[in-house]
């Protein structure tokens, strides 16, 4: 952990409302240079709002947020040179050429004159788009689009990289090379802010801001996060029928919690020798096959979906 | 402000223009249409009326009368009719514009009274063509009537003197000499053109960005928003221009529109008014982030207040005090203004110091407004 | 299949409902167009701005003077000097006409000679011109005639009843006072309903086609010819709506009288209205965007009004764009409104162009259909 007080961004207290809707409600974090930080929620959690906020793109109703050093509340301006942004949707001019578009961003983003020829260049070894400098950015396939993007966001060699879902939509081996350069980016000393609602994406990240309605749920590093989970222990359970299962194992004693994950259940124990004796006789005494029941490391959607369903159990609303 | 970063927005705004055929039909394609169109299709002038004839007398008089007609260019004497519902069925159905009759005592009233009715019958459906009619009548029979008086005097002996109180209306017809409405018409188009495609195109720069999603990754550089304005305004300025110039070239060498001013005085008016509509366009899709909300809105206060109360083709003077108070508000009112009297009179810069000045102020503020409008923040 | 078409229509008419811009465009452009043409639009010359000069300054001139002060038309706003300052007038645009009365004007008269009275007209607008110059012409005619009258009467008083003269006694039929907005209020009726359902109908599809939901539709058991009845239908309803509301504010605030038949412009107004729903159904089958539609819809319009006669008349055109005029639907449609408003004629007369209409209709209508079948696949 880059734990050296190199803090890159602060954010205290933060607040954004539209009209009556609070979308971001007293989120503070921090992230220090060079580390990867992830947003991770599902839709509507508020991750692109924080991340708007940061980029200055929304102002915030309440609350600090220094970017760069950088007061974005106050100078949404000064944080742009510092930055490189690349939204949920594409967001490249899909009627302009690969290189055009590379030397248009390179333009706006003030790069030099003299080194601007060698940066579009590598942003485009980067994306892996040798060759094809002059095809129409719109002809090209997603997971090329998405490095195109990130490369026009690097153009300036931003300190900070704020990446809004940019996986979504982008076929798994182009998911894989793009977690590759963003680990390269943090190598070289870039904090990255990532957001996705890919659970598996969650791992790659050196630590994780767990949102949900606005709130930051937990925050920690993936092996923190799962140990939340480790007040009791989880359990894979295969049955047959499925459904009937989960209805009986929601309301049984010992059992905290019980969700369908594919093809099997994954219940939640207070102990779980206990449980490996007493659930399967259970189920088989009200007609429920149980094929398999064996103790499993719970994963980060777990953790979210307890985590989760304690922050609607406190404000007693339903669970989206 | 940045050089640089001004450069790159407009030259990818030009290569947006030249890549997409739509922008390019509407900037090149469009002013052509309406030059011709417009052009040859716009004219007011009544040549050619189409006249039905009842004669009820069929004396030497009357014939003599109706050899008038027929001998104008403005009437095209179509047919003899012996009845008033024949009459009735020919304006009815649109076959004459103007009837002539001719009562069965024209000629013994001419005689004997010294006062002989001739009775004209315009359809007033179109009230100016009939008011042009009648008015070509109304020479036609005068003449005829003054022919008439002095032969009569000459067979009396009377001395010719005696036709006394003769005025000849010497008329002198300045700047648009042959009064022909494409003369006074096509440099309004010009307004018209420029309006329509500055407004089109311009709407939809900002509100494209939008519904592309362009928009985030633009706002999330260091460009200003003063810098936005300009790097999208300057490449539709420059097609503006040369639409002007392409528009000038038509109507000079294709329509044969003397233009009897200045280039300089043509372009710098052209550049004011570009500034105007440039900037209206740019804050409308600012303010309006759906495409098609933006061009209709742009239409309706471009192309509507140009082509009505500009005063391209219905004169201002004539208008209600009202609508009159409300046309100084209208941009093109100054700039139509300024087209005709450079293309016609050739009067200087001098003479339209008060339009000039008008132009100068509403580009200034509506420049002003522009690099104010377009806020970097997405709420 | 009538189960199927009234989903259609019902969810057309909860879309239009929705849409706010959908209303918009239904609404504003339509009013603000009719109250402005109803007001702006004239070619007629109710006062001309004028300028007199006398050098003469003998009692004859100051007569010819008093009859241009005394007439409503010309507002004799200046009494220049000299032919400069009146020029320069004229170069101004403060001033139409200019009227100048030469020094020994009364004293030629007097003689039994021409005397001339020079009139300068400003020609930029050429159609003002030459109904002022109608103005002055007619001024100077009745001074001729009057003096003439008078001169007879002092000097050959027995000859004086027997000077013939023909005179002009003019009739304008249906617009007895010549106003322009019985001219332009029932050509907005057609104007305005051609401009809302092209672009109406053009605009709906293609928004299904570009959200997807023309896909959706399509995969459903409809049929095309379903489907498009289903989305054209509402249209027509509106464009009859629209058509009457125009026509009737346009009646009660204008003052323009309906003397016709309204049977018969419902005829003609559904006529016209399947040749311009055609028209959008046509835009919509080659266009992908709404943008598109816009656009082609705008190069369709504009020679759809200016071949129209409705502000500009089609016999002054060259010939080869009056033949073009014969395929403009609007052509004909105007002939019906004018017909209808002012002259108050049926069928009888009006029936070749409900033909022209209902056979450019029809055909428009068919082709675009079968466009539109095979911009499906």
């Amino acid at each position: 952990m880059p734990n050296d007080g190199n803090i890159s961004v602060r954010v205290d207290g933060l607040v954004k409302r539209f009209g009556s809707f609070t979308a971001v409600d007293r989120v503070s974090f921090s992230a220090y240079r060079g580390e990867i930080l992830g947003f991770l929620g599902p839709n509507g959690a508020g991750k692109s709002t924080v991340i708007r906020i940061l980029c200055g793109l929304l102002r915030p109703s309440e609350g600090s947020v220094i970017v760069a050093g950088v007061d974005v509340g106050k100078d949404p301006e000064g944080v742009r040179h510092h930055i490189g942004y690349m939204s949920q949707k594409f967001s490249l001019y899909n009627d302009l050429e690969v290189s055009e578009n590379l030397r248009f961003f390179a333009g706006l983003y003030g790069v030099d004159r003299g080194i601007a020829g060698d940066r579009i260049r590598e942003a485009i070894s980067l994306a892996g788009l040798q060759g094809h400098e002059h095809d129409l950015t719109g002809t090209l396939a997603g997971g090329w689009k998405q490095r195109l993007a990130l490369g026009c966001a690097l153009l300036h060699r931003p300190e900070i990289l704020f990446l809004d879902e940019p996986t979504s939509g982008v076929d798994p081996m182009s998911r894989r090379q793009f977690w590759d350069l963003i680990h390269g980016m943090s190598g070289r000393g870039v904090t990255v802010f990532v957001s996705t609602h890919y659970m598996d994406e969650a791992e790659y990240c050196d630590r994780l801001v767990l949102m949900n309605r606005g709130r930051v749920v937990a925050m920690g590093t993936p092996p923190e996060l799962r140990h939340l989970v480790k007040k009791g222990a989880l359990l894979l359970a295969k049955c047959e029928p499925l459904g009937t299962a989960l209805q009986i194992l929601q309301g049984s004693p010992g059992v905290a919690e019980a969700a369908v994950f594919g093809n099997s259940l994954h219940v939640r124990v207070e102990q779980a020798e206990d449980a490996l004796v007493t659930l399967p006789a259970m189920l088989e005494s009200r007609g429920v096959k149980c094929v398999s029941l064996k103790p499993i490391e719970a994963s980060l959607e777990d953790v979210f979906v307890q985590l989760a369903g304690e922050q609607s159990a406190v404000r007693g609303g339903p669970d989206r | 402000m940045s050089p640089r970063r001004l450069i790159a927005m407009s030259r990818k705004e030009f290569i947006q223009i030249v890549r997409d055929p739509r922008s390019l039909l509407i900037a090149l394609l469009m002013p052509v249409m309406q030059m011709v169109l417009l052009g040859y299709g716009v004219s007011l002038d009544a040549k050619n009326i189409p006249v039905y004839v009842y004669d009820q007398e069929g004396s030497q008089d009357s014939q003599a009368l109706l050899k008038r007609f027929q001998a104008s260019p403005y009437f095209d004497v179509r047919k003899t009719v012996n009845s008033y519902r024949d009459l009735r069925y020919a304006i009815d159905s649109d076959r004459c514009k103007l009837a002539i009759v001719i009562p069965f005592d024209f000629s013994r009233k001419l005689r004997d009274t010294g006062f002989a009715p001739v009775q004209v019958i315009v359809d007033g459906t179109d009230d100016n063509t009939a008011n042009l009619s009648k008015g070509y009548a109304r020479a036609v029979i005068a003449r005829f009537s003054a022919d008439v008086q002095h032969n009569w005097l000459q067979r009396q002996g009377m001395p010719i003197a005696a036709s006394n109180g003769n005025i000849s209306v010497d008329t002198r017809i300045w700047f648009n000499e042959d009064l022909e409405s494409r003369n006074f018409i096509i440099p309004g188009i010009v307004a018209l053109v420029m309006a329509l495609v500055g407004a089109l195109l311009t709407s939809l720069t900002i509100a494209r960005e939008w519904e592309r999603g362009t928009m985030e990754q633009l706002l999330s550089t260091p460009i200003t928003p003063s810098e936005v304005m300009l790097g999208k305004l300057i490449p539709y300025f420059m097609v503006g221009m040369a639409d002007a110039a392409l528009c000038l070239m038509m109507s000079v060498w294709w329509f044969g529109v003397p233009f009897r001013g200045t280039l300089a005085s043509f372009f710098t008016t052209t550049a004011l008014f570009l500034i105007v509509i440039l900037g209206i366009g740019f804050m409308i899709s600012v303010a309006i982030r759906n495409q098609l909300g933006a061009s209709m809105i742009a239409l309706l206060v471009t192309l509507m207040p140009t082509s009505l109360l500009s005063g391209y083709a219905f004169p201002i003077d004539q208008m209600p005090a009202a609508v009159r108070a409300i046309t100084y508000l209208v941009y093109s009112r100054y700039y139509v203004t300024i087209l005709k009297a450079i293309y016609l009179k050739g009067v200087g810069v001098k003479a339209l110091g008060a339009e000039m000045t008008a132009l100068a102020v509403y580009a200034a503020v509506i420049g002003l407004l522009a690099t104010r409008a377009f806020r970097k923040t997405l709420d | 299949m009538f189960g199927r078409i009234f989903h259609m229509l019902l969810k057309e008419f909860l879309e239009v409902k929705r849409d706010k811009w959908e209303r918009f465009r239904l609404l504003v452009p339509p009013l603000i167009q009719k109250v402005l043409f109803g007001y702006a639009a004239t070619f007629e010359v109710y006062h001309v701005s004028t300028a007199v000069l006398d050098l003469d300054h003998s009692q004859e001139s100051r007569e010819m003077v008093s009859r241009f002060t005394g007439n409503g038309r010309f507002d004799v706003e200046a009494l220049p000097s000299s032919s400069q300052a009146m020029r320069g007038l004229i170069d101004r645009s403060k001033i139409t006409v200019g009227i100048r009365i030469n020094p020994q004007f009364g004293e030629l008269l007097r003689k039994g000679q021409t005397a001339p009275l020079q009139v300068i007209v400003d020609g930029t607008n050429s159609n003002t011109a030459l109904l002022a110059l109608d103005y002055v012409g007619q001024i100077a005619a009745r001074f001729s005639s009057d003096y003439q009258r008078d001169y007879m009467n002092r000097i050959f008083p027995e000859y004086q009843v027997m000077l013939p003269s023909a005179k002009m006694e003019e009739r304008p039929w249906y617009n007895p006072d010549l106003d322009s907005q019985w001219f332009f209020v029932p050509g907005l009726v057609g104007s305005i309903a051609l401009m809302t359902i092209v672009n109406v109908t053009s605009f709906a599809i293609v928004r299904e086609r570009e959200i997807g939901t023309l896909e959706q539709i399509m995969v459903t058991p409809i049929r095309p010819i379903e489907f498009i009845l289903g989305k054209t239908v509402p249209f027509f309803v509106l464009g009859l709506i629209e058509v009457a509301l125009v026509a009737v504010a346009g009646a009660l605030w204008f003052g323009v009288p309906f003397r016709g038949n309204p049977l018969v412009m419902l005829l003609g107004t559904s006529l016209f209205l399947i040749s311009s729903l055609a028209v959008g159904l046509l835009i919509s089958t080659t266009c992908r965007t709404q943008q598109q539609a816009f656009a082609s819809g705008f190069f369709y319009l504009t020679p759809a009004f200016t071949l129209s006669g409705f502000a500009f008349p089609i016999s002054s055109m060259p010939t080869v764009m009056q033949w073009i005029t014969y395929l403009d639907p609007l052509r004909y449609y105007l002939v019906v409104l004018r017909g209808t408003f002012l002259k108050g004629t049926g069928l009888a007369i009006l029936w070749p162009q409900m033909v022209a209409m209902a056979i450019l209709g029809v055909a428009m209508f068919a082709v675009s259909v079968a466009r539109f079948e095979k911009s499906l696949d």
